[in-house]
């Protein structure tokens, strides 16, 4: 960088002061995810000089635990920090305060994917626990409707079975493939559009940043930056940087190549019809040896071993992890559920139980849905904002030092009106 | 700033465990092209042997017995060997038309790993 006086930003400056106007709401969720201790920081800055992922500007994070105290929010959401902690926890074991920086971040992320999904119900329902009941009745009701007005569906849509085709889903007997692939292929465009609004929200509220701070150009070029973004996502690159808990990199690699696995044979399965390089000759489920069935039997037995692992973390090996919250045991949860009933729907198919088999392939569907379309409200949303947040680090230089732009308007006072305000807001 | 501890794989380990994951989740993929290109110049169209024109159709219309023929099976094994109620059903009319197990049967079966206990007891050619 080049000889230059340190910039005064409008909020470190000792001549001025700043409304803070706490936001109560989302202090108290901060609590409900990171546990109460919160507020205990003193500013010490033992949680930056900890962090081995941290810049050395304006690190984190030491200012993060700030604005969580100060109910922040629209700091916390613009700000690109809280999303390149990958939360190992290692400030959270050397904090002498016991707040557990660590977790606040985890929590702050939680209540940033709320912030920019909608509608707000939806991410308010997929937040709490006593939602949970609806969140699975929802897909139940409306696949069961579907499955139940099947008949005037079909007629209505001008459906007719395809029986000269000789592409065979075992399953079409009640689940027909036409359903399926209407019923999930709408939500997944619904769901993308809703990704898609959130990523760019949290994009444009960066940039804004940047620009307030006078930082407009990018330091790399965009496709770079998105290679070198999702390079560093793949390949687990801040995973392997933790002190306490690197064994995560293996679990969540696991997860992750599991379910791309999977992804790549659905995707596979589902265009069977319209595939040329089938020829017309397909019959699902695949045959046990078969070279998909074996990528999706290996992928799901990968991803089913790394959730186990994270859930035997959480539940065992308590000090290297993060402190509970629901939206952790929601999504290891709903990982879960949607692998066991997958190798229970292929293990009841090869013991031919019918009806059983449609039952749990039910089942299966629910939380294949669940698992889908709640991503934007889900801790699973951190696909989403942590690689934009990747991107955005590369494009604007923050991982070589510069500043971040999580600074938006916050409204700036003259000291001498501070009394004012003050006396007006009593 | 940030070492890798001595027990995560370095930089490069983990580009090279990319690249051979990748490789992985492409394999049936290609193995589906090479199949493909390979098996291209034997006629395929016919994968299920057409059944014999004895009868004009089957006991229940296509789409039914391509999906539930075994709930119908079943029913009549029930049917046949607790109760002794023998009906128009059996295997027997079924090698009326589809004379062949291999040709007809198998087909699906085979593809899908399905080993139904018909054929312990039942003779079908």
């Amino acid at each position: 960088m080049e000889d230059k006086p340190p910039e005064t930003t409008p909020d470190n400056g000792n001549d001025r002061a700043l409304l803070i106007d706490p936001d109560l709401e989302f202090i108290e969720m901060l609590g409900f995810n990171a546990g109460g201790n919160f507020k205990k920081c003193i500013q010490c800055g033992t949680c930056s000089g900890t962090c081995t992922l941290t810049p050395d500007v304006k690190s984190f994070p030491c200012k993060e635990m700030s604005w969580a105290t100060w109910g922040m929010k629209d700091r916390l959401r613009a700000d690109l920090d809280v999303w390149l902690c990958y939360q190992c926890n290692d400030c959270s074991a050397r904090c002498p305060r016991g707040a557990r920086p660590g977790d606040v971040l985890g929590a702050i992320r939680r209540e940033v994917v709320r912030e920019y999904s909608f509608p707000s119900f939806m991410a308010k329902w997929s937040s709490e626990p006593q939602s949970l009941l609806l969140m699975l009745g929802l897909p139940i009701a409306l696949l069961a409707a579907m499955l139940y007005f099947r008949a005037p569906l079909e007629e209505a849509l001008g459906i007719v079975p395809d029986t000269d085709s000789t592409i065979v889903y075992a399953y079409s007997a009640y689940f027909p493939q036409w359903m399926l692939n209407l019923f999930f292929g709408f939500f997944t465009v619904v769901t993308f559009l809703i990704a898609v609004a959130g990523v760019s929200r949290f994009w444009s509220i960066m940039e804004k940043g940047q620009h307030l701070r006078g930082r407009t150009e990018p330091v790399m070029g965009r496709w770079q930056a998105i290679y070198v973004g999702l390079k560093k996502a793949l390949t687990h690159e801040h995973f392997g940087t933790c002190e306490k808990s690197h064994s995560r990199i293996w679990s969540h690699a696991l997860v992750m190549f599991g379910f791309a696995a999977l992804t790549a044979v659905t995707l596979w399965v589902i265009t069977a019809p319209y595939n040329p390089l089938i020829k017309n000759a397909f019959v699902y489920p695949f045959a046990f040896l078969s070279p998909w069935k074996i990528l999706a039997n290996v992928g799901g037995l990968a991803a089913l071993f790394g959730v186990c692992v994270m859930g035997y973390e959480r539940v065992v090996e308590t000090d290297k992890n993060a402190q509970d919250s629901f939206s952790d045991w929601a999504l290891i949860g709903a990982v879960i559920a949607v692998l066991v009933s997958g190798f229970a729907t292929e293990a009841l198919h090869y013991v031919r139980l019918e009806p059983h088999r449609h039952l749990v392939y039910f089942a299966h569907l629910v939380f294949v849905f669940a698992l889908l379309m709640y991503l934007p409200y889900s801790k699973l949303a951190h696909i989403l904002y942590r690689t934009t947040a990747l991107v955005f680090a590369e494009r604007y230089g923050r991982k070589i030092g510069i500043e971040p732009a999580a600074e938006p308007e916050i409204p700036v006072i003259e000291r001498e009106e501070v009394a004012h305000v003050a006396a007006d807001s009593q | 700033m940030s070492q890798p501890t001595a027990s995560s794989p370095s930089s490069g380990q983990r580009a090279t465990i990319l690249i051979i994951l990748v490789i992985l989740i492409l394999v049936p993929f290609g193995y589906s092209v090479v199949s493909y290109m390979t098996v291209q110049a034997e006629p395929t169209e016919v994968f299920l042997e057409m059944p014999d024109p004895v009868h004009k159709e089957c006991v229940k219309d296509t789409e039914y017995m391509r999906y539930h023929h075994w709930e119908l099976l079943r029913n009549v094994r029930e049917e046949v060997v607790r109760y002794g109620i023998r009906g128009e059903v059996s295997l027997d009319g079924c090698r009326d038309c589809h004379t062949s197990r291999e040709e007809f049967c198998n087909k699906c079966h085979d593809a899908t790993s399905l080993k139904p206990d018909c054929f312990g007891c039942h003779y079908y050619p």
